[in-house]
């Protein structure tokens, strides 16, 4: 970023170059530019102001992106192929270009000037110019800005907004090629599971049918659910926060928020307090052995009471005021 | 045996000394009028904790939705039944109107509505609103007993019934819908859930048609009750697929489930609601598809059964598959063609997760449409929630076809609820009943009074000899995973020695004094503030009520027009239809999201813009509610992004949600709020006047505690028509058109006067219409 | 049976209605009527007070027989709609006011007569030549009107009175003078009458302090009118009662009256000029200044009530007070918000009495009972109250007969009948009063009701609910000895 002004400086003087061809045979090259290329022109500077400057009769969509790896603008790379998907399908909407619309990509390295005398901070940006003469030219030459404010953006939601911004051309559906590959390494896959299936069958049935797998399979299922597993899914949690004074905090304050690991911790004490439950209520009352049998009974009630009372700690931390408590905790 | 059926509740009645009731046939009816007695001090119990929003406040309903059923009730009692069946109810979304009678689950007030006639028939003119107030504590009452009913086909200890019901009584996770007042359709569809699953356990045991016939009758009851009958819809053809691909495949089960099936979809296609639904959408596709599957796999069973080739088997067992896979994906293709409707949003979204922020941002704007927390679940069930695991746990120990229904049944509404905060509701009732079996479990084990002594248990030992292990490679790897549960090798013994027992009975009546505790707790601090009235405590510790709501609203229903038209958001449009009796532009049905995202709009723009919506929609007054001088949160400035979203979804051009949000990023009220902020309608409407209240440049937010700048905003097109005691709720009325064909700035800039505000006046005029 | 309790329930009405004195009975008079001139009045003075918020006028009027033939008819004109205004109207004689027997009764006369009449029969004939002092009182209803109509939410408010500085007669008048009680020296217009027209040369009105007075006169004929007014500042509501509807519920097993009043109240006080501004209203409430809006109502309820509530459509108002003890018990009361001009304000106030201290039995008789309640209660106000329509209505315990009821507060209208409630068979008996016109100062005046109670009819209740009771447990010990299993195996529990 900084030699951004030496390089603007160097660069500023070319782009008169490129108001010279009359806007008719200027939009017939980038058209025929972008049709040979089936994806969006690539620009740099001079081109840029070339196709930009007015008079225009057509109207140009620019993707002002910064694809190099090292600025590591995600979004940008995500976006690209999106972007000239959507520039391929356009212009393969309408075939002799009534629309009057050219897309084009100017990337951060061969657009330096561009992104200085926009002032652009960010990337990318997606600009509309509107014809300037012609039956649909609009009275300010600013172009309108499009801005990818949430998130990663695919191509359906920028077509609908182009569709929008130009409602004179009958915008071309957007449709998204059929991926055959996908369908078909998908049918393979399925058709080998089902083969596989089919030998291992006597091999895997037991195993498939026995009790325990299933029982642990469902406790795990029950165990992670009702610890709010599915809050840390859907709002995307930290794994753990830290506390003021540099240590890390396990449990997040406030009763409406959780970190991932307090989660973890939640259903490993819910797994403990069920699986003594568990042990009292069958493995107990079976022990042929007196002494071993009231030693369990008294170490599982023991764990029973420890750990109900540590849980209940924590969820005092939850939620203040919340009176009960037992021993030791 | 007695011991346990009586530990939990009537432990006296065990030790009474006369054994005499105790033994043979008058045992038995002892122990039967015990149970009797438990149960009904169970149901008091439920009741009884539900009605601390009585005693505290009064008879009223609370909260939202209530009012609209409230109000529907009193529609169909004064109006009778058929003309509630066509009702087109007016005065709700101006100016479309909305037809309420086919567009609502009436099960709830044709309930109360039948209630009412009852009492009336037997001379007991009770007033209706006391009928609707109290419908949902005598439900719990039944639904306690249900899940009674319910655990008993579980498991073959009494005592696990009998906890069930007191868990199920005063679980809060139910509570929380069912307080008293709470008039909404959860009230009675929980107890409809709960028995329409007994009902169906029953029906697959005895497998009789009765008991499927009275299994259809109630869930289609449930089906004109609550818009959650798609669990049932859902669940129990797994339950069935589930028994058939275990190869559980019964005449019971074909019986029942056929029946149900047919009778069920019947049933529920006569309310107008759901219409033909249960054949045009994929929520019901599950059912369609098992109910053919067991009638593929009843033909396949019947053909095994006359003949006997081995190779005809696997022929007939492929072609079974075949036909399925086929019909799989004929489903499919009617679905993809649109023939068959897809999920509907509500529950599409409850697996695709993300689905509703994205595309219905109103169904993702209701606060119990959240995600869970722990904390939630842990509040909601206390303990139960650890003996829930092991409670399914113990029904892998003998997995008859119930205990399969109870684990799918567990592991489905663990997963909604987590998924959203309401859903708790369908989880309640098998956390009750899987903890009810564990905990029963163990006061049956350590409640036996008689011990046993060493050699008897090593004779157990003695025979209790592992099982062959010769045959093929499925028999050695099945010997080697054993079909049982490891657990429950071992034979059963029994408890030695009396400490241990005192000891873990002592222990669990402690914690279930705990979750008594807890329940209260929670219940009275949590679940029984009507919303409506709000209570603070003063510094001398007395309540004092702050009732702003119900003064605006009832200022709204003595001092306007019958017809006038009030436009608020969303939130509060059943309120003001039930208790200020007006027209409302939109409501909590929120069937219509371009009108709803209309007023968004007129809540967000500017007044020139939102002047002509509202002037197009005849609204004459607007309410906001404001919390910035009492520091109550719920209001419309914290609901206001919101709005803002939604409006956005229909004018992405015009009402952005960026433009609300600092340079930095940040949601301010105080003077670095942004301009677009600043001059939306809401803004201007929620602080107008307000620092006036206060000494100059003192004026302060108390929500989001922020100070507000010295000069309040103007107002040109509305004009203050009422303001409640604490500000909570203010009422404008939107100004008619200015006599003059001036607009509003205009004539408000010349009411101000001199010639210096004159030529401001123009100036403004002009930048109006240059942005117009 | 059912039949039958009608057939004399039937009955019972018609005696009640023969039994009391004001009921509706008015006698059509044709459009052309002149009262004939049998009397003259010798002297006149009228006293308006407009200390409340209705004018209360006081005629003295000293009446000569100036026929031949003794007579007894009285007539007082009023204007073609100030009829339906006035309420409360009452003769007596000013020399001995103990004298009963007086009756004042509407003449009626179709609609299309400039002119109405109310007709006051005096007790006994007035021989010719004899003389008696009448004392004519009577209120006028929404009388008052705020002038500017408009005024701001702190403004003072003036109302306008418009009367006739002639009393209204239907006979020649000799002497006449009228004297205006005005609440406050703050009287920015009045209209003053010319010297000429006083019998002393005065110009009218002549003012000492607050009251104003209009003549003396010299002879007037009948129905002479000298159109007057005065403006005058009131800042104070006037509470418009457009409807109460009380009921009194007598419980024998209870041993309770409970009462009931649903209020329909407007406020008639001018409207405000702006909206409602609470900034405003809430910096008043610290001094409070006089306001032309309703902010609090007191009710001074019988003492020993007990248990008052206070309720609207929507349910429990929480701002009110309820203060009892054995001597007094107040109840006051704040609708949920102030009521400015032309606002109105719905509610219902209750509470209960123990019955004993206001049913007795009556002497001689063994279950026959007499009730003395008020005939209305309502909010006691310092500007008053005015109600265009009473309509209390006593409910009997169920059996009652031979109802008789007795009050000095003139009625329009009575009817009985039955009304069904909690575990009736028959329904029990109500009474319904219906009075016009009435303002806040009748409201000591009392009801009492004489009815009949017989022990059978006590007991009927319990024995009705025991039968029930029994039917309830044969049916269901049938249904459940029948067995429609349809198998043997089919054990349906």
């Amino acid at each position: 970023m900084r030699l951004l002004p030496a390089l603007t400086a160097l660069l500023l003087p070319l782009t008169a170059l490129g108001a010279k061809k009359s806007p008719g045979d200027r939009f017939a090259e980038y058209d025929t530019k972008q049709r040979s290329a089936s994806k969006a022109v690539t620009l740099d500077d001079r081109s840029y102001e070339a196709l930009t400057t007015a008079p225009r009769d057509y109207s140009v969509a620019v993707l002002l992106t910064a694809l190099e790896a090292r600025f590591g603008c995600g979004l940008c790379n995500e976006f690209q192929p999106e972007w000239d998907l959507l520039a391929k399908q356009w212009t393969k909407g309408d075939k002799n270009g009534e629309g009057r619309l050219v897309f084009g990509t100017l990337d951060f390295l061969d657009g330096k000037a561009t992104f200085q005398s926009m002032m652009l901070q960010t990337a990318p940006v997606l600009l509309l110019f509107h014809p300037t003469t012609g039956p649909n030219a609009r009275a300010d030459s600013t172009p309108v800005r499009f801005d990818f404010s949430n998130g990663p953006d695919r191509a359906e939601p920028i077509h609908a907004w182009l569709s929008r911004q130009l409602p004179h051309t009958s915008p071309p559906p957007f449709v998204r090629p059929i991926n055959y590959v996908k369908i078909a390494v998908i049918t393979t896959l399925g058709l080998g599971v089902v083969t596989f299936l089919s030998v291992a069958a006597p091999y895997i049935l037991p195993i498939i049918q026995n009790r325990n797998l299933w029982a642990a399979v469902s406790l795990l299922a029950v165990l992670l659910f009702t610890s709010g597993h599915m809050f840390n899914h859907i709002r995307k949690v930290p794994y753990a926060g830290a506390d003021g004074k540099g240590g890390m905090s396990y449990f997040a304050g406030g009763f409406q928020n959780q970190f991932g690991l307090e989660t973890q911790i939640i259903a490993a004490l819910y797994g403990v307090l069920s699986f003594a439950t568990i042990s009292l209520a069958l493995k107990v009352p079976r022990m042929a052995d007196a002494r071993a049998q009231s030693i369990a009974v008294f170490v599982w009630g023991g764990v029973i009471l420890v750990v109900y009372s540590f849980l209940l700690s924590i969820f005092r931390i939850k939620s203040g005021g919340y009176p009960f408590w037992l021993p030791p905790f | 045996m007695a011991a346990s059926t009586t530990a939990p509740t009537a432990s006296t009645a065990s030790s009474s000394p006369m054994a005499f009731f105790l033994q043979g046939e008058t045992g038995r009816n002892t122990r039967g009028l015990l149970r009797l007695i438990i149960l009904c001090t169970i149901a008091a119990a439920a009741v009884a904790s539900r009605l601390f929003s009585v005693i505290r406040f009064e008879s009223i309903i609370h909260e939202f939705d209530p009012w609209f059923n409230f109000r529907a009730t009193k529609y169909l009692v004064n109006h009778g039944f058929y003309a509630f069946w066509d009702w087109f109810d007016d005065r709700t979304w101006h100016p479309l109107g909305r037809v309420t009678g086919g567009t609502l689950y009436p099960g709830l007030m044709v309930t109360s509505g039948s209630i009412y006639h009852l009492l009336r028939f037997l001379t007991l003119p009770v007033d209706i609103r006391n009928i609707c107030v109290l419908l949902a504590p005598a439900c719990s009452g039944l639904t306690a007993f249900a899940s009674y009913l319910f655990t008993s086909e579980m498991s073959d200890s009494p005592s696990a019934g009998l906890l069930a019901a007191i868990f199920m009584g005063i679980a809060p996770g139910y509570i929380s819908r069912s307080v008293a007042g709470s008039y909404d359709n959860e009230a009675i569809a929980i107890f409809l859930l709960v028995f329409t699953f007994y009902l169906w356990i029953k029906a697959v045991k005895v497998g009789s048609i009765m008991w499927g016939a009275l299994t259809a009758l109630f869930y289609g009851y449930m089906v004109s009750a609550w818009g959650g009958y798609v669990f049932i819809t859902n669940l129990l053809p797994l339950h069935a697929f589930v028994l058939i691909c275990m190869g559980r495949f019964s005449p019971r089960l074909y019986v029942s489930y056929t029946t149900w099936y047919a009778l069920g979809t019947l049933a529920s296609m006569q309310i107008p609601f759901v219409g033909f639904l249960p054949i045009r959408s994929s929520d019901h596709m599950a059912a369609l598809g098992v109910f053919g599957l067991t009638q593929l796999v009843g033909a396949a069973e019947y053909l095994r059964s006359q003949l006997p080739s081995k190779q005809f088997q696997t022929v007939i067992r492929s072609a079974v598959l075949l036909i399925f896979v086929v019909a799989f994906g004929g489903l499919v293709l009617l679905t993809v063609s649109g023939v068959v409707a897809p999920w509907s949003g509500r529950f599409y979204s409850l697996w695709d997760t993300g689905y509703a922020k994205i595309h219905i941002p109103i169904i993702a704007s209701v606060s119990e449409h959240q995600p869970t927390a722990w904390p939630a679940f842990f509040f909601d069930l206390n303990m139960l929630i650890w003996l829930f695991p092991a409670g399914v746990y113990m029904c892998f120990r003998k997995l008859k076809d119930e205990q399969v229904f109870i684990v799918i049944y567990a592991v489905l509404a663990s997963y909604f609820a987590g998924v959203m905060v309401r859903l708790m509701l369908t989880l309640t009732p098998v956390v009750c009943v899987a903890a009810a079996m564990a905990l029963s479990q163990i006061l049956d084990t350590f409640l036996v009074a008689s011990a046993p002594t060493e050699n008897d248990a090593d004779t157990k030992q003695a025979n209790g000899t592992p099982a062959g292990a010769n045959g093929s490679i499925a028999d050695k790897l099945s010997s080697a995973l054993p079909d049982t549960l490891r657990s429950t090798k071992s034979p059963l013994v029994g408890i030695y020695s009396y400490l241990s027992k005192s000891l873990i009975t002592g222990a669990i009546t402690s914690y279930l004094l705990l979750f008594v505790l807890h329940c209260t707790w929670v219940t009275s601090n949590a679940y029984s503030s009507p919303s409506v009235v709000l209570a603070s405590r003063l510094p001398d510790g007395s309540q004092h009520i702050i009732d702003d709501y119900r003064e605006a609203y009832y200022w709204l229903r003595q001092n306007t027009e019958p017809t006038a038209k009030v436009m608020s958001w969303w939130d509060y449009g059943y309120q003001i239809g039930g208790m200020a009796d007006r027209p409302t532009l939109v409501d909590n049905n929120t069937w219509n999201n371009t009108h709803i995202a209309t007023v968004g709009k007129a809540m967000s723009s500017r007044e020139e813009v939102s002047y002509p919506i509202m002037k197009q929609h005849e609204v004459d007054y607007v309410l906001v509610v404001f919390g910035g001088l009492l520091g109550y949160s719920g209001d419309d400035i914290n609901k206001f992004l919101w709005m803002v979203r939604i409006a956005e979804g229909i004018w992405p051009d015009e009402v952005k949600e960026r433009d609300f949000f600092t340079q930095r990023g940040e949601y301010r009220v105080d003077d670095q709020a942004t301009p677009t902020m600043r001059n939306s309608l809401m803004y201007k409407m929620s602080y107008y006047n307000y620092n006036s209240l206060f000494p100059a440049g003192q004026a302060m937010d108390r929500v989001r505690g922020s100070k507000l700048p010295a000069d309040g905003p103007q107002l040109s097109t509305v004009e203050e028509a009422f303001t409640s005691e604490n500000w909570i709720i203010r009422i404008y009325k939107v100004k008619d058109f200015d006599n003059l064909g001036r607009n509003h700035q205009d004539a408000t800039a010349f009411e101000k006067g001199n010639k210096r505000k004159k030529t401001s006046a123009k100036r403004r005029g002009a930048r109006v219409l240059r942005v117009d | 049976m059912r039949l039958l309790q009608w057939a004399w329930l039937g009955l019972i009405s018609f005696a009640a209605a023969d039994t009391n004195v004001t009921h509706e009975s008015r006698n059509i008079l044709p459009s052309t009527f002149k009262p004939p001139q049998h009397f003259r009045n010798v002297n006149l003075v009228r006293n308006i007070n407009l200390e409340k918020s209705y004018p209360r006028e006081t005629i003295n009027v000293v009446v000569e027989n100036i026929d031949d033939q003794p007579q007894s008819e009285y007539y007082l004109p009023f204007e073609q709609g100030t009829l339906g205004r006035i309420g409360g109207l009452e003769a007596k004689d000013k020399k001995e006011p103990g004298r009963t027997g007086f009756t004042a009764e509407v003449v009626e006369i179709d609609p299309y007569s400039p002119t109405e009449y109310y007709k006051i029969t005096l007790p006994a004939v007035l021989p010719p030549k004899e003389q008696i002092t009448l004392q004519i009182t009577y209120y006028v209803l929404s009388a008052l009107s705020p002038l500017p109509a408009q005024i701001g939410q702190m403004d003072k408010q003036y109302v306008l009175h418009t009367f006739s500085a002639y009393a209204p007669s239907s006979y020649t008048t000799l002497k006449q003078k009228t004297k205006l009680k005005l609440p406050t020296a703050d009287v920015p217009d009045v209209t003053t009458l010319p010297a000429d027209l006083n019998a002393e040369g005065k110009e009218d009105p002549q003012k000492q302090g607050t009251t104003f007075t209009y003549g003396p006169y010299g002879e007037r004929e009948a129905g002479a009118i000298q159109e007057a007014s005065v403006r005058y500042e009131f800042t104070k509501p006037l509470t418009h009662g457009k409807l109460l509807e009380r009921d009194i519920e007598i419980s024998h097993w209870g041993g309770n009256i409970a009462t009931e009043e649903r209020h329909w109240l407007t406020n008639r006080a001018a409207v405000l000029k702006n909206h409602f501004s609470r900034v405003a209203y809430q910096q008043s409430a610290y001094y409070n200044p006089p306001t032309h809006a309703l902010k609090e109502m007191r009710f001074p309820l019988t003492a020993g009530s007990v248990d008052a509530y206070f309720i609207d459509d929507i349910g429990n108002v929480s701002t009110s007070r309820f203060r009892t003890n054995t001597r007094e018990s107040n109840l006051e009361i704040k609708p949920r918000y102030p009521l400015f001009g032309n606002w109105n304000y719905g509610f219902k106030v209750g509470w209960n009495i123990d019955v004993k201290d206001y049913v007795r039995h009556l002497k001689g008789q063994s279950n026959s009972y007499i009730l003395k309640v008020p005939f209305f209660e309502g909010p006691k106000q310092v500007e008053g109250i005015e109600y265009e329509r009473i309509v209390t209505s006593v409910i009997l315990p169920e059996g009652a007969k031979n109802v008789r009821f007795e009050t000095s507060v003139p009625l329009v209208s009575n009817t009985t009948g039955l009304h069904r409630t909690f575990m009736d068979t028959l329904g029990r008996t109500i009474i319904t009063l219906t009075a016009v016109n009435v303002v806040d100062e009748f409201r000591d005046r009392d009801l009492i009701v004489t009815y009949e109670y017989p022990s059978s009819a006590r007991f009927m209740k319990p024995l009705t609910i025991f039968g029930g009771m029994l039917v309830v447990f044969a049916f269901s010990w049938v249904i459940g000895n029948l067995d429609v299993s349809i198998g043997k195996k089919q054990k349906t529990a």
